[in-house]
């Protein structure tokens, strides 16, 4: 078994970090065959400009170290790191992560209706042996595979949920993750498993956080079968410390006729990648969008691989970022359609406006088609606040600063308008006006 | 209310001056027309007056009720009372007309120092003035000017003078892309808010607005500057003979 990383050249910290830690790793979950995901992790190494996936987010040189996986925090600890609930209003079941340990005492996974069962990933194990070996297993045959942001979840997991939704059922209400830090150094990984029958539908908010000053390294993975004709409406908010770092991935198959409506919004963490691997089955429905808002000398980075396997399935991406100060934001999109998926209908849109004269923003939409009767698009756009709109709306007596507020928030509204829930909608779009105010008040 | 003096003003990055000395008084109440060759300076004028970005004023002053408005940014100045009905009313997407509308309106009474407009008065009032303009209330829901026919764009801009009851109305080439119908509706919006308090100051090429909405003084712009006072008769001369006497040679 190969624990070490290839000898032919020096570890940086963070990956002695890794290693060292993985050596210590608590075997609360057996069975899992960390090893196997940790080997595939060191086989590369962390991931750096020469590796194309991660061309404009080289962690190798951007993360100086990696800290310790968190220990379970105590209930009080864990009670005093539950802030307010950016989701309160729609009245979500509620499965709570503090530091990536599942707290019970926190978390409320009644009414969810019939046929939808919540359980941890550690009582699982006990009784089912669908877990075993899951440390190797992530999405086989797809880019999430050899993902190193991927290994390393399945590797260091401590806990997870398995969300199952029956054929036909319908969720009562929407389940709420959140994912909560006491705002130790440390780092956090936590894995869920999202199963959505034939037929079924489920709506599941995602919500992630750590306290400002933090040092938090927060990784998650979800992987999801939309099984046919099944429909989701996924939205993730994460509101990471700007000192921290937040690695999300989403690995989702889509089956015939299902739908998925993605939504992601990002709004801190020093690093932020978050990814989205989709594979899409006959007549599958994607719609996945992103605001992504950076400040600081942060780098937020949202990577999608979309993949028609499927004939007439449709998808949509579209993510936009607003990116002030020395912030970078990175978009990287591809659609790959296979020869089998004629008729794909598929579009993809990212657009950033710079902020300040030293923002970044970096794009790089990609199309592989191998089918020959399909209708696919993609668009990218950088640009800074419009002179002319501004003028407009100065004209009538709206004062510089609103005026960019107004211009912001309508910029980020086109991902937001999209939601359909409107308590999730007001909660996100409240979440975009705070950071964009919080830009105003800057002396 | 208006007095603006020997008005020098180029455009920036060019240095090409447009305005060369313009000497420009409007008394309150009144309706003064703007008419020129092309590239006379007309619009040059009222994108000084409003503020716009790209022009630099070398020299001279825009007294508005005795304060020079030309250090002020555009948004003071309209808190001040000016109000520039854009020849291109620009679409702004992801921005509600109605939001934008009470966006507007609040934050020129916050800068007069007022209170803000309650919800149901400002509803009130917007569809009052709406319904004067026959703008629809999906028109008023719809992003500003987005998917805008050129005629609603205009009656738009009339709609968002009315709101803000400015004391200083500039019309830049409000009849352009208007049918005789349009016309109609938006110089009636326009004779509407004529008052002792309000002046307006109406930049055309034709004369036919000027059947609509009539002034009390018509003035000649030619290189930069007012050649030309005369009475509404000066605009049907004018009509009748061409701008051949008041060539120029620039434009604007």
């Amino acid at each position: 078994m190969n624990l070490v990383l290839a000898p032919d050249r020096r570890r940086t910290k963070a990956e002695e970090a890794l290693e060292a830690a993985f050596r210590r790793i608590d075997a609360e979950l057996p069975d899992l065959d960390r090893e196997t995901a940790f080997a595939r992790f060191a086989a590369q190494g962390l991931p750096h400009r020469r590796v194309e996936a991660y061309h404009f987010t080289d962690l190798r040189s951007m993360l100086a170290s990696a800290p310790e996986p968190a220990a379970r925090p105590s209930l009080d600890a864990a009670r005093a790191a539950l802030g307010a609930d950016v989701f309160a209003a729609v009245k979500p079941a509620r499965a709570v992560f503090v530091d990536g340990w599942f707290v019970a005492d926190l978390s409320d996974l009644a009414g969810l209706g019939d046929g939808v069962s919540v359980a941890t990933l550690a009582a699982t194990m006990a009784s089912d042996g669908a877990v075993r070996g899951l440390g190797a297993r992530v999405a086989p045959g797809t880019a999430a595979e050899t993902d190193p942001l991927v290994s390393l979840v399945s590797a260091f997991f401590s806990d997870g949920l398995v969300l199952r939704v029956a054929d036909g059922a319908t969720m009562a209400r929407p389940l709420e993750i959140r994912h909560v830090s006491t705002g130790v150094s440390a780092s956090a990984f936590v894995r869920h498993l999202v199963e959505v029958g034939e037929g079924a539908s489920a709506t599941v908010l995602e919500s992630h956080e750590s306290p400002e000053g933090s040092v938090v390294h927060a990784h998650t993975l979800v992987e999801m079968t939309v099984a046919a004709k099944a429909k989701v409406t996924w939205v993730d908010r994460q509101r990471e410390s700007h000192d921290g770092a937040r690695f999300s991935t989403l690995a989702v198959a889509i089956g015939d006729h299902a739908a998925l409506d993605h939504t992601v919004a990002t709004l801190g963490a020093k690093i932020a990648r978050t990814q989205v691997f989709a594979t899409l089955g006959a007549h599958a429905d994607l719609q996945t969008r992103g605001a992504t808002l950076a400040k600081g000398r942060t780098h937020a980075d949202a990577t999608l691989v979309v993949e028609h396997v499927g004939p007439g399935a449709t998808s949509r991406e579209l993510y936009k970022s607003a990116v002030d100060d020395e912030a970078t934001s990175v978009f990287q999109g591809r659609i790959t359609v296979q020869p089998a998926a004629q008729q794909t209908d598929g579009r993809m849109g990212a657009h950033a406006v710079l902020l300040s004269d030293r923002a970044e923003a970096k794009a790089k939409p990609e199309l592989e088609i191998f089918a020959d009767d399909v209708a696919c698009a993609h668009g990218a756009t950088v640009a800074e606040i419009d002179e002319t709109l501004k003028f407009y709306l100065m004209s009538r007596g709206i004062p510089a600063d609103e005026t960019e507020r107004l211009l912001i928030h309508a910029f980020l509204g086109e991902v937001t308008d999209a939601i359909s829930d409107e308590g999730v909608r007001t909660a996100i779009e409240g979440e975009i006006d705070g950071w964009i105010d919080a830009r105003g008040n800057r002396p | 209310m208006l007095e603006i003096k020997n008005l020098h003003a180029e455009i920036e990055n060019e240095g090409r001056e447009i305005l060369r000395g313009l000497d420009l008084v409007v008394k309150s109440g009144e309706v003064h027309a703007i008419m020129g060759p092309n590239g006379a300076g007309k619009s040059t004028l009222s994108h000084v007056l409003a503020g716009k970005p790209g022009y630099r004023v070398t020299d001279g002053a825009a007294m508005l009720d005795g304060v020079d408005i030309l250090d002020m940014d555009p948004s003071l100045r309209a808190a001040n009372g000016v109000f520039l009905a854009f020849q291109y009313p620009v679409e702004i997407p992801g921005v509600a007309n109605m939001t934008f509308l009470k966006a507007a309106l609040n934050a020129q009474r916050k800068a007069r120092g007022q209170d803000e407009i309650s919800t149901p008065d400002f509803m009130r009032l917007v569809r009052t003035e709406a319904g004067k303009l026959k703008i629809t209330q999906d028109m008023l829901k719809r992003p500003v000017n987005v998917g805008f026919s050129g005629g609603e764009k205009k009656r738009n801009e009339i709609l968002q003078m009315a709101i803000l009851q400015p004391k200083l109305c500039i019309l830049d080439e409000t009849d352009s892309g208007l049918d005789i119908d349009a016309l109609k509706v938006v110089s009636d919006g326009v004779n509407a808010l004529r008052a002792p308090n309000r002046s307006f100051i109406v930049i055309t090429h034709y004369q036919r607005l000027l059947d609509h909405i009539r002034p009390d003084v018509v003035h000649v712009l030619s290189k930069g500057r007012i050649v030309k006072t005369g009475g509404p008769e000066l605009a049907l001369e004018l009509e009748a003979k061409g701008y051949a006497d008041y060539a120029s040679e620039e434009a604007a």
